[in-house]
């Protein structure tokens, strides 16, 4: 029997994904980390093995903050077809995701403060399903607006009330 | 078309309802007069007085509701025009109607009066229901017929009931964790309620010395609290049961499905077929010991139950055995024999083993860790991962068994679940996408997470733990050509 599998996407994210994603993750790990170590000097007696678990855990999350983007860079791929579109993210958990374009109601494209000092944009594609939504995130903010038109135009060239 | 008001009887109707408000209030200021030394008569008078007040406000608020609220109905819509201060105007187009349910509680039902619900089946927003509160019951049963009907009155020929209320089935109702844990709630609810209006039971001579002689006895007391705590619940149960399930019969009519229930308050559902995605049989671990299981909607835009609602708004059918319900749940499919499951491949069960022996060992260190830090940890602690590890192995195993999944001529067939196992067919054509999820201990065995995304129910469908090769090709074949392109086969 054949071997069976979902191939990857054909794009990959754009590369200053990598540092968006960091910045990010740094937004939410550093303040983590310094809170802890903070709480470990100004609380606690300073306790070596308590010192030391602390300085594991801070590590642990600057690890984290710089590992995680460059993974997730790895996995995250997208596509558009003409009938469909196809996604994968995910570090630990790899998701795949399919959305039909004759389902698709609505496409947004959005940017944050930190993403757009890289210049990035997101596109997030919505169907009738409460849990169907598909975000294509970290595209350069001009390919995203392009992309966000042609998703416009396909889904309403596509017949049916998308339910 | 003319503006038409709500029914006058209404104000009738919200007289009797004010006693709700009137009768707690009457209590509190009872017992905060009698402890001021006035006399019975004043008390009395003072009561009226309270009582006058409060209904003649729910009057007054329910008279200008009513006169300033008007509704119609033209070729194209219904259209609605309510507001005090406020003034809204709603319209739903008339081809948009999804549901019309029509609803009386035992006071309106004295008055011939119904609250009618009317839906679009839109997800979310406001103008996606309408509610006429009250009309006349014909006004009501009229108004259903002619929304639901266009042209057509006289569809009288209905097919057979799908199914109907069979008094056996009440020996389910008990099944339910609120059998066990409804008495306590109550009592505890009670004594709240009680507390509220400013009396404190245990100051009370006989029922501080019933406390005082069960907290003696603790090896009677405990069994006899157990005990009337089942009895309590189990009572409370079937009569939960008896009231939303009396004369309970679920039936096609062309294009939709009708149900109607109800002993007290009187509910008539009705559900328009282009609307429904699937049915699901549910079976919880307890009724699924006694052989039963609840057959429940798979609908787009079902409403969501209001906060007095306790019931599930999507439940078809009450708990009933096995076979009938799934013979229920073929019938609303349209007479499409359910295929046979295939099981999931063997790592599924593995996953699940290791899973529940991890959370032991986890449980474990918690209860040594606590042990270390606080140095008091009873022995007896450490029975509870001795206790927790078959049971969890047994829920691991049973959830395996569980899994399953299948592909009829129309639908996807998905199994999952052990403390609430649920079957849902998911009609192909209402399926909106797919995602598919492989964690990392998945990918490892050769697994994934297959999820159906659909507009209907809770918006998504999963086959859990399904083997990668068999989960691709099943959702190649349910929606032909959606998947296809991205799949590899070497």
């Amino acid at each position: 029997m054949a071997q069976l599998s979902l191939r990857p996407p054909r794009h990959q994210a754009d590369p200053r994904a990598v540092a968006w994603w960091t910045t990010r993750s740094a937004l939410a790990a550093v303040p983590v980390a310094l809170g802890a170590v903070a709480a470990y000097w100004f609380l606690t007696g300073r306790a070596a093995w308590l010192g030391a678990l602390v300085a594991v855990f801070a590590l642990f999350c600057v690890f984290l903050a710089i590992a995680g983007p460059r993974a997730s860079y790895r996995v995250s791929r997208w596509e558009v077809t003409d009938e469909a579109v196809y996604t994968r993210h995910g570090w630990l958990t790899h998701t795949w995701k399919v959305a039909p374009m004759s389902r698709i109601q609505t496409v947004d494209t959005g940017r944050g403060p930190v993403q757009r000092l890289f210049g990035l944009a997101t596109v997030t594609v919505t169907t009738a399903s409460a849990a169907g939504h598909i975000k294509i995130e970290a595209l350069d903010h001009e390919l995203a607006a392009s992309l966000a038109e042609r998703l416009t135009a396909l889904t309403q060239a596509a017949p049916g009330d998308a339910t | 078309m003319t503006w038409r008001a709500l029914s006058t009887r209404g104000l009738a109707a919200s007289a009797v309802q004010s006693l709700w408000l009137v009768a707690p209030a009457v209590v509190t200021l009872t017992r905060l007069l009698s402890g001021r030394d006035w006399t019975w008569p004043q008390i009395t008078a003072a009561c009226a007085g309270a009582a006058a007040v409060i209904c003649a406000g729910v009057l007054a608020y329910d008279l200008a509701r009513l006169r300033t609220t008007r509704w119609r109905l033209t070729a194209e819509r219904l259209e609605l025009r309510s507001g005090l201060a406020e003034r809204r105007h709603r319209s739903i187009p008339r081809d948009r109607v999804r549901s019309v349910d029509i609803i009386a509680s035992p006071v309106r039902r004295a008055f011939g009066l119904a609250v009618v619900k009317v839906g679009t089946g839109q997800h979310g927003g406001d103008g996606d229901e309408l509610t006429l509160d009250p009309l006349l019951r014909q006004e009501a049963e009229a108004l259903r017929r002619t929304l639901l009907e266009p042209g057509a009155e006289a569809a009288e020929e209905r097919d057979a009931a799908i199914a109907r209320l069979d008094w056996a089935w009440i020996r389910f109702a008990p099944l339910t964790v609120w059998s066990f844990v409804g008495g306590a709630v109550a009592v505890g609810a009670l004594y709240k309620l009680v507390g509220a209006l400013g009396f404190d039971l245990l100051a009370w001579q006989t029922m501080a010395g019933a406390w005082h002689w069960l907290t003696d006895r603790p090896w009677v007391a405990v069994p006899l609290v157990v005990a009337a705590n089942v009895v309590f619940g189990v009572v409370g149960a079937v009569a939960v049961f008896a009231e939303a399930w009396s004369g309970y019969r679920l039936e096609r009519e062309p294009g939709r499905l009708r149900l109607r229930r109800g002993l007290l308050t009187t509910r008539s559902l009705t559900l328009e077929e282009r609307r429904l995605r699937g049915v699901e049989v549910s079976e919880p671990l307890l009724l699924r010991l006694g052989g039963a299981a609840r057959v429940k909607a798979v609908a787009t835009g079902l409403r969501k139950a209001g906060d007095k609602e306790t019931e599930d708004v999507a439940a078809l059918t009450p708990p009933m055995p096995r076979e009938p319900a799934w013979e229920v749940a073929a019938r609303i499919m349209g007479g499409a024999a359910t295929p046979v499951l295939l099981p999931h491949p063997k790592a599924a069960r593995g996953r699940r083993l290791r899973g529940a022996v991890l959370d032991t060992l986890l449980l474990a260190a918690l209860v040594g860790g606590l042990d270390l830090l606080f140095d008091r940890v009873p022995w007896q602690a450490w029975a509870l991962p001795v206790v927790v590890l078959p049971v969890a192995l047994a829920f691991a195993w049973d959830g395996y068994r569980g899994l399953g999944h299948a592909l009829s001529r129309t639908h996807l067939v998905t199994r999952s679940g052990s403390a609430v196992r649920s079957t849902v067919a998911l009609d192909r054509a209402g399926i909106v996408g797919w995602t598919v999820r492989g964690s990392w201990f998945q990918r490892r065995l050769g697994l994934i997470t297959l999820t159906a995304t659909t507009a209907a129910g809770t918006g998504h469908y999963d086959v859990v733990d399904v083997g990668r090769e068999a989960g691709l090709e099943l959702a190649a074949h349910a929606v032909p050509g959606l998947i296809d392109p991205f799949l590899r086969r070497h």
